[in-house]
């Protein structure tokens, strides 16, 4: 069953439009959501969760759908944007005993274990924690609910590359025990370590929702001299980029065998800045 | 709501609200427009929501489970409350000013029942400018409180005019307690009337409004 199930969603601004938004996650799996920043990610996430609404389409968690089982579904779920950023001059201890009493299986056990084991204190305030100890309160919070299924908005932005790591380590300790994650983020080396699939948003539309591996797989990644860049080339590349020495391009990795040119593995960064450019 | 209105009580409380119930006891001022006190009552609400918006708490409100309108319920309940002890705590203040015979206020309303009456309909009014128009834009705040400043004192200038120019009012309702008791607890009822009636269909407006709400 999925844990996530997106189909169809559209959600229109002025200026902006999400379009025919479709995905779906496996319970146990981490997804990673990648796109430039306006790309749609906060958008799309906001629409899951009915702090926008969208025009049109159909979200379901655990098979049932979120208009109508939203109290159930939120029972079951943690939403950590980019950690704790209200009632940020309050102490931890009154935040939590606010927000425990909204869960009916809020296990008080598990809440005391998730605190020492991430190292937070309680008698601190959210504004003398640092980024990275705020997304873990928030995961402490989502944890001790049981949470089946987090869902993180650039959980890691702003962390430096110690402290993502480490939170990397967590998310990947959560997904061993069953916990689905989706995780949005324009640091896309973070999903190479944990993630299992990717879904990748351009101006408001899914470009590719897939296993990381065969995403990663389908192009390649070409480093052009001048004198190689020849106009019978061009139709075959993808986000032609000035680079220091030439250029680089992508290509579909079953056309690299045919053009004959050196090419190597592409990664998901490389992707992104080429098919934006497309 | 009961989660939501202890969430109120422990996060979205404002601490200047204390201070300004013990306003209730400018009562005890001679001749001063005491209907001035409802408007730092007006202020505090203001403030709670302001640090609900500086604090992101329909954000986190909202990522709990719970009911949106649960939550739009939660912080009439609250406001309320806030007005309800303003209120109370005016009541001794009232019964001291009778009972030591210094009623009579040449500015406007004594501190009488009567006042009670017009409070409950003046903050009838605030729930009904204020919180209604907070619910559909509650990052424009700032805005909300300024239009709701001009609405309130314009009434507030009105209820002291009408003290002043309705001859009913001056001569029965202004007039030191327990004189015509049966007229200030009629006015009494009609004031508690009023005020529910404005907060009631305010809030179904503003859980209409907020259920739809982009956050």
């Amino acid at each position: 069953m999925n844990a996530l199930l997106v189909k169809n969603l559209r959600k229109e601004y002025e200026k902006f439009t999400l379009e025919d938004v479709s995905f779906g996650l496996n319970q146990g799996e981490i997804m990673g959501f990648i796109g430039r920043n306006g790309a749609g990610k906060t958008t799309t996430l906001k629409c899951l969760l009915n702090y926008v609404h969208p025009n049109q389409g159909e979200i379901q968690f655990f098979g049932k759908t979120f208009r109508d089982h939203e109290q159930e579904i939120k029972q079951r779920i943690g939403f950590v944007s980019g950690g704790v950023d209200y009632y940020t001059k309050k102490k931890i201890r009154t935040i939590t005993e606010v927000t425990r009493r909204f869960y009916t299986n809020w296990n008080e056990d598990a809440y005391r274990g998730y605190m020492q084991r991430l190292d937070l204190d309680e008698n601190k305030t959210p504004s003398a924690l640092s980024a990275g100890m705020k997304v873990k309160y928030s995961l402490a919070l989502a944890l001790s609910h049981h949470a089946e299924l987090l869902i993180l908005d650039e959980p890691t932005s702003g962390l430096d590359p110690i402290s993502r790591d480490d939170l990397l380590d967590v998310f990947l300790g959560l997904a061993s025990e069953g916990v689905t994650i989706l995780f949005s983020t324009h640091i896309t080396s973070d999903l190479e370590k944990c993630a299992d699939t990717i879904t990748h948003i351009m101006k408001g539309r899914i470009v590719a929702s897939e296993p990381l591996e065969s995403y990663v797989a389908r192009y390649r990644l070409l480093h052009l001299t001048d004198e190689q860049l020849t106009e019978t080339l061009k139709p075959a590349l993808m986000g032609l980029n000035r680079a220091k020495h030439g250029y680089t391009a992508l290509v579909r990795a079953d056309e690299s065998d045919r053009l004959g040119l050196m090419a190597e593995p592409a990664n998901l960064e490389t992707i992104m800045i080429h098919l934006e450019r497309e | 709501m009961k989660n939501f209105l202890y969430k109120e009580w422990k996060l979205a409380f404002h601490p200047t609200v204390l201070m300004f119930w013990l306003l209730s006891a400018m009562l005890m001022i001679p001749n001063y427009p005491y209907f001035v006190i409802l408007f730092y009552t007006m202020l505090g609400i203001f403030f709670i929501n302001l640090n609900g918006r500086e604090n992101h708490d329909i954000f986190y409100s909202m990522s709990l489970p719970s009911k949106k309108s649960d939550f739009v319920k939660a912080r009439f309940a609250f406001i309320v409350i806030i007005e309800m002890i303003q209120l109370l705590a005016a009541i001794p203040f009232i019964a001291l000013k009778q009972g030591l015979h210094m009623s009579g206020n040449v500015v406007g309303m004594d501190a009488n029942i009567s006042f009670l009456a017009f409070s409950l309909v003046i903050y009838g009014i605030v729930n009904w400018v204020f919180l209604k128009r907070y619910f559909t834009a509650p990052e424009k705040v700032g805005k909300t409180f300024a239009i709701a400043s001009v609405y309130i004192t314009v009434v507030i200038a009105a209820a002291e005019v009408l003290v002043h120019a309705v001859p009913f009012v001056r001569d029965r309702l202004d007039t030191p307690d327990p004189q015509f008791l049966l007229e200030k607890m009629a006015a009494l009822a009609i004031g508690a009337v009023i005020y529910a009636a404005l907060t009631f269909f305010s809030m179904k407006r503003s859980i209409k409004v907020f259920k739809t709400l982009d956050i």
